[in-house]
């Protein structure tokens, strides 16, 4: 804080109860009236992949999904959105399956420090849910709102597409990292290939 | 037999296993899939396509054959690899600072300077340790010792101590129960200053004043603000007398910050056992180690630094912070642990992006169109700290002495301190703005000279396997096959000039550092640059303990993939531990482009050490010499009967017999390079990386908007270990430079008061103003780098600024010296223009017009000759000495000093240039305190 202005402005506001659906599971917490959603998210509710880069609605690395629309929870009271479904990044998976706009993501190398990747993904299932087959400038209109700052959005639109491929049922989804691996040879492998340069 | 005490597998699957009465047959058991673990089980191929051509496979090797290629496998090196912590990333699982939470945690504020420039008289705290809630307190008055990135300019305190130098300088720090009561709490400190004459112009900087904003004793430069100045002169000056062209541009940057997306944070904690545990998202974890030692005034063993994920560094996370400090002094003071997050408005307090950057370069070219001199001279606004602003001094001028031979080269260099945040290190580190004005004076004199700007280039460069003007050893260098590739892809041949008023194509090149050849700790010839350290246990999985501090740019994924490749294992079985001083080695940190080429090469050494300890005990197993023997996916084999093998798993347990897990170390240490005159070090790497940029702008010339629309973008990275991150490298590093060549800028207003301290004013490149970016990979397979990679992280920003710059030229006919290039600079430019022209709509301007002259055959040829030329050097064909000179008539085997009368090497001004020097040259025109006679 530089100067003595605006502490004063903050008002002692009352603690109420505000109750949502967040990632499928009802919660209760105890908040002040006042408090905007992302705080909540974040302190109360424990969803920590919502990430505050700004609390000014400019870089959207707070975006979260309020009732299947991508908003800034920064930019929202609480108090707004009580009893709403809210669907943050945690909420994405569908338990160790990991959403395709996850995986995607992650190989298409959508996500650099990872900082903003939690609002991108959000806004990319939204577009998603909506329109599986998005043109690259529809996509562009989906995350204007995001900031990137390590990956120039072009492999984020390459995450998107391919992402949406999957949701097309063109593409297979991957199994969850978790998950065991399957043996494609269970007596054994092939003969392993000669060494290149050495004749037997 | 050979095979002695060993044992023959055999792939199963063909012919029985069993006899009729269910015994076993001899020598017949089911091939057992050879290392369990890991997420595949199952030996697969060597992958031929990533298996170098000198040892057999069919990866191309244009740039010749390199000291790693036997440690190839195939396994990860050079295939797309998605980051090895994406998941946890994807997933927000990812902890960066402000996620770590911990029980009994209170919350840090810090009090902020409202002045620019004052002197504290008093601080009262007595009301603010009244306040229920307040646990802890602090002021300068905790945190007398200094502290400072460089350990030569060591001016920083923890909170201000007598002085503030900038509004938003840390005065003193609260931990209290709750955010709310913080704030509230800082709203009670009284604070009695003095308010002193703040200087913001950094040309006032270099007169002198009552009150420097630090005071360096004896070395301290007269009265002035000065931080640092720098001479260098190489080369014969007198080439410059005669030009047959030359450029000379004034230009005016300004500053802009990293912008990176995670404000700073940090959670201090000391635990029970008096230990301080920090969680920071650091780029330089261990230069905050060392600086917490010095300011708490603890042994450094006393503290374990945890660097959390990182949320974006870009050279903004790479000094040791005084709110770091803060928060441990507050933890230490209240018994809990402390966390202090930052809002965006004190990201930009903190600072340290790019200097304001007043530059001025001269140049000349001769009649053969050879580049006869460079005269730069960069003053560069330091705000209110040194931060690494020491390096920056010296790399404004010396980053630029590649990659064109140069007749002579002259550079004055100030950094002066102003009150404002301090100015830093950002991603291109001192590099960027010279660059800028180097290449659009090389555009504006192939004009004059009527060549094509990239033949220019062509014929200008320096060979691989050279010596720059001032004495770097340069290696490997694609910067030829960059620009060839550039011109192909971008139709450059059939666009520039040629492209309708409002349409412009321009062309940048850029050369880097790929890791400081100095240590700044300690000495490079003693101590190694990075250490990694490599356990491998029973099953079979490899933890690797490395200090590299990933910032996103993927460098633990860098190591993972290069211990895969040279132990012939699957990514999943290898596991980086990254994040604490406690567990990692001694590691300098992300900066300088420095983690993929020393990290990894350590990773190697230490990986090359556990392969030799893994085919010792095939040996004793198979009975073959480890010559003979061939690691492959989990599996160690006979190199001619990959049948006669040992599963990896089986071969690791026979090593560990008796001793238990493999353990070893691997360290990098640059060889010994460049020369010994005053700053010879700064600059230094054991590998440059090389990029050329060609770059598609529309101008509006009504509103004067610039929008760019496709870049071309070569780079030499050596040997993309990752193809997947190094174009990520590549478009991200076009998105940072084209917020400062188009849209960002740091705007002081007429009081110094920085006007724009948030994301919504301070304009970062949305996805709408992103060009298409087409990231060409030039690998020139670097002698020293690990399996040849040389840095991407940085280079790769340079040139899309005077590319961008240089097509705006050519759209319009304008050249424009300021940046960033916003419209309201761009239209003022066109209005002078058609002033100039005389014309009254500006849709009536005419775009630049080429011919090209007698030169232009002239450099084509000489082009020619030189791709010969570097071809045969660069595969190792030529291995005779180049110096920069050999194409100004030098004898590469004689010292330049002893060949031409005229030739200088001076590193400070002699008396009779004083007169000529330029902006931030008249530094030179002080004495240091110590030179002035009197008392100090």
């Amino acid at each position: 804080m530089v100067g003595t202005e605006h502490v004063d402005m903050i008002p002692v506001a009352n603690r109420e109860i505000w109750s949502a659906e967040v990632n499928g599971r009802a919660v209760e917490v105890l908040a002040p009236s006042n408090a905007v959603l992302l705080d909540v998210l974040r302190d109360k509710v424990g969803t920590l992949g919502v990430k505050r880069g700004c609390d000014l609605g400019t870089c959207g690395c707070c975006t979260v999904m309020i009732d299947g629309t991508p908003r800034l929870s920064c930019l929202c009271l609480a108090g707004q959105v009580e009893g709403s479904s809210i669907i943050t990044v945690e909420g994405l998976a569908d338990g160790a399956h990991l959403a395709p706009i996850q995986t995607c993501f992650a190989e298409h190398g959508g996500s650099q420090c990872g900082f903003c990747t939690p609002g991108f993904l959000v806004s990319a299932q939204a577009l998603l849910n909506e329109n599986n087959a998005p043109s690259d400038q529809e996509i562009a209109c989906a995350i204007e709102g995001n900031l990137c700052r390590c990956t120039g959005y072009q492999q984020i639109v390459d995450s998107i597409q391919a992402a949406a491929a999957i949701h097309r049922g063109e593409v297979e989804p991957a199994l969850p990292a978790s998950h065991p691996h399957p043996d494609p040879h269970p007596s054994g492998p092939e003969e392993p290939q000669m060494p290149p340069g050495h004749a037997k | 037999m050979r095979m002695a005490g060993g044992y023959r597998q055999q792939p199963g699957g063909s012919g029985k296993t069993t006899r009729k009465d269910g015994k076993r047959v001899a020598g017949k058991q089911a091939f057992p899939p050879p290392g369990s673990g890991g997420s595949d089980p199952v030996m697969a191929p060597r992958d031929l396509d990533f298996i170098p051509e000198m040892v057999g496979g069919r990866e191309a090797q244009p740039a010749g054959a390199h000291i790693h290629d036997r440690a190839r496998t195939g396994t990860s090196v050079g295939k797309s690899t998605a980051l090895v912590d994406s998941n946890a990333k994807v997933t927000g699982q990812a902890w960066y600072g402000d996620d770590v939470r911990l029980a009994n945690e209170v919350i840090g504020k810090i009090l902020r300077s409202p002045h620019h420039y004052a002197k504290i008289k008093s601080i009262d705290t007595s009301k603010v340790e009244a306040l229920p809630g307040v646990l802890a307190v602090a002021t300068g008055a905790d945190s007398p010792h200094q502290f400072g990135v460089l350990p030569v300019t060591k001016d920083e305190h923890a909170m201000a101590v007598e002085k503030v130098r900038h509004v938003g300088d840390l005065v003193a720090s609260v931990a209290a129960v709750d955010e709310a009561t913080a704030m509230e709490a800082l709203n009670l400190f009284e604070v009695e200053y003095e308010v002193l004459e703040p200087v913001f112009d950094p040309k006032k900087g270099l007169e002198d004043t009552d009150e420097p904003i630090h005071w360096r004793g004896k070395y301290h430069l007269a009265r002035t603000n000065v931080q640092k100045r720098v001479f260098q002169e190489f080369g014969d000056r007198s080439l410059v007398e005669t030009p047959s062209a030359s450029s000379h541009g004034k230009w005016n940057m300004a500053g802009v910050h990293h912008g990176f997306t995670e404000p700073h944070a940090v959670v201090a904690h000391w635990d029970p056992n008096g230990r301080l545990q920090l969680y920071t998202p650091q780029q330089v974890p261990h230069y905050t180690h060392r600086a917490l030692a010095t300011v708490l005034d603890v042994p450094m063993h006393q503290i374990n630094v945890i660097r959390t994920f990182v949320g974006g560094g870009f050279g903004g996370k790479s000094d040791p912070f005084p709110h770091e400090m803060c928060a441990a002094i507050l933890s230490r003071k209240s018994g809990r642990p402390v966390r202090i997050t930052f809002d965006r408005e004190e990201v930009y307090w903190i600072n340290r992006g790019r200097h304001p950057s007043h530059i001025e370069v001269k140049m000349t070219a001769d009649e053969d169109a050879r580049i006869s001199g460079f005269d730069i001279d960069a003053l560069i606004d330091g705000g209110g700290f040194a931060s690494f602003g020491h390096v920056t001094s010296y790399y404004n001028g010396v980053l630029a002495t590649a990659p064109y031979e140069l007749g002579s080269f002259h550079y004055t260099g100030a950094r002066v301190w102003t009150n404002k945040p301090a100015s830093g290190a950002m991603r291109g580190h001192g590099a960027v703005n010279t660059r800028c004005a180097v290449e659009v004076g090389l555009d504006e004199m192939s004009e004059q000279l009527k060549v094509d700007p990239i033949d220019l280039r062509l014929a200008n460069l320096l060979p691989p396997h050279s010596r720059t003007i001032s004495g770097f050893r340069i290696t490997s260098n694609g910067m030829r096959e960059a620009l060839e590739k550039v011109r192909e892809g971008s139709d450059w041949d059939n666009k520039f000039r040629q492209l309708p008023l409002g349409k412009g194509i321009g062309i940048g090149c850029g050369f880097f550092i790929s890791g400081s050849g100095l240590p700044i700790h300690w000495d490079p010839n003693r101590f190694p640059h990075a250490t990694v350290h490599m356990q491998v246990d029973m099953d079979g999985g490899v933890t690797v303990h490395t200090g590299a501090a990933d910032i996103g740019q993927g460098s633990t994924t860098a190591v993972a993939q290069v211990v895969s490749e040279v132990l012939g294992l699957p990514l999943a079985m290898i596991h980086v531990r990254s994040h604490e001083s406690d567990t990692s080695p001694v590691d300098l940190g992300s900066y300088s482009s420095r983690v993929t080429f020393m990290n990894a090469n350590a990773a190697i050494r230490a990986a090359l050490e556990i392969r030799e300890q893994l085919l010792n005990a095939a040996w004793e197993i198979l009975g073959y010499h480890p010559n003979n023997l061939v690691l492959n996916d989990r599996r160690i084999y006979y190199k001619h009967d990959p049948a006669i093998g040992v599963s990896y798993l089986k071969a690791l347990h026979k090593a560990q017999e008796d001793k238990g897990a493999l353990i070893a170390s691997g360290a990098y240490r640059s060889p010994p390079m460049g020369g010994v005159h005053k700053g010879a070090a700064a600059g230094l790497a054991p590998a440059y990386s090389f990029s050329s940029y060609v770059a598609e702008v529309d101008v509006d010339v009504e509103t004067g908007m610039v929008k760019c629309t496709n870049v071309w973008a070569a780079h030499d990275c050596g040997k993309a270990l990752n193809p997947l991150a190094v174009k990520g490298q590549i478009i991200g590093s076009c998105h940072m430079g084209l917020g400062q060549v188009l849209s960002e800028k740091m705007v002081y207003g007429r009081t110094g008061h920085l006007q724009n301290p948030n994301l919504l004013e301070y304009k970062i490149p949305s996805i709408h103003e992103m060009p298409h970016v087409e990231p060409i990979i030039v690998e020139s397979c670097d002698p020293e780098g690990p399996f040849g990679a040389k840095e991407a992280g940085e280079g790769p920003l340079l040139p899309i600024l005077p590319a961008v710059v240089n097509a705006v030229y050519d759209a319009i006919g304008i050249r424009l010296r300021d940046l960033p290039l916003t419209p309201d600079v761009v239209f003022k430019g066109i209005e002078k223009a058609m002033k100039a022209a005389g014309v009254d709509d500006p849709l009536d301007l005419t775009p630049p017009r080429a011919e090209h002259g007698p030169l232009q055959d002239v450099l084509v040829k000489r082009a020619s000759e030189h791709k010969q030329r570097d071809r045969a050097r660069q595969r190792s064909e030529d291995t005779s000495p180049y110096v920069n000179g050999v194409l100004f008539g030098f004898d590469p085997n004689l010292p330049l000093e002893d060949q031409v009368e005229g030739w200088r090497f001076a590193t400070e001004p002699d008396p009779e240039q004083l007169a000529e020097l330029g902006l931030a040259g008249k530094a030179w025109l002080k004495k240091e305190q110590r030179h002035m006679g009197g008392d100090v």
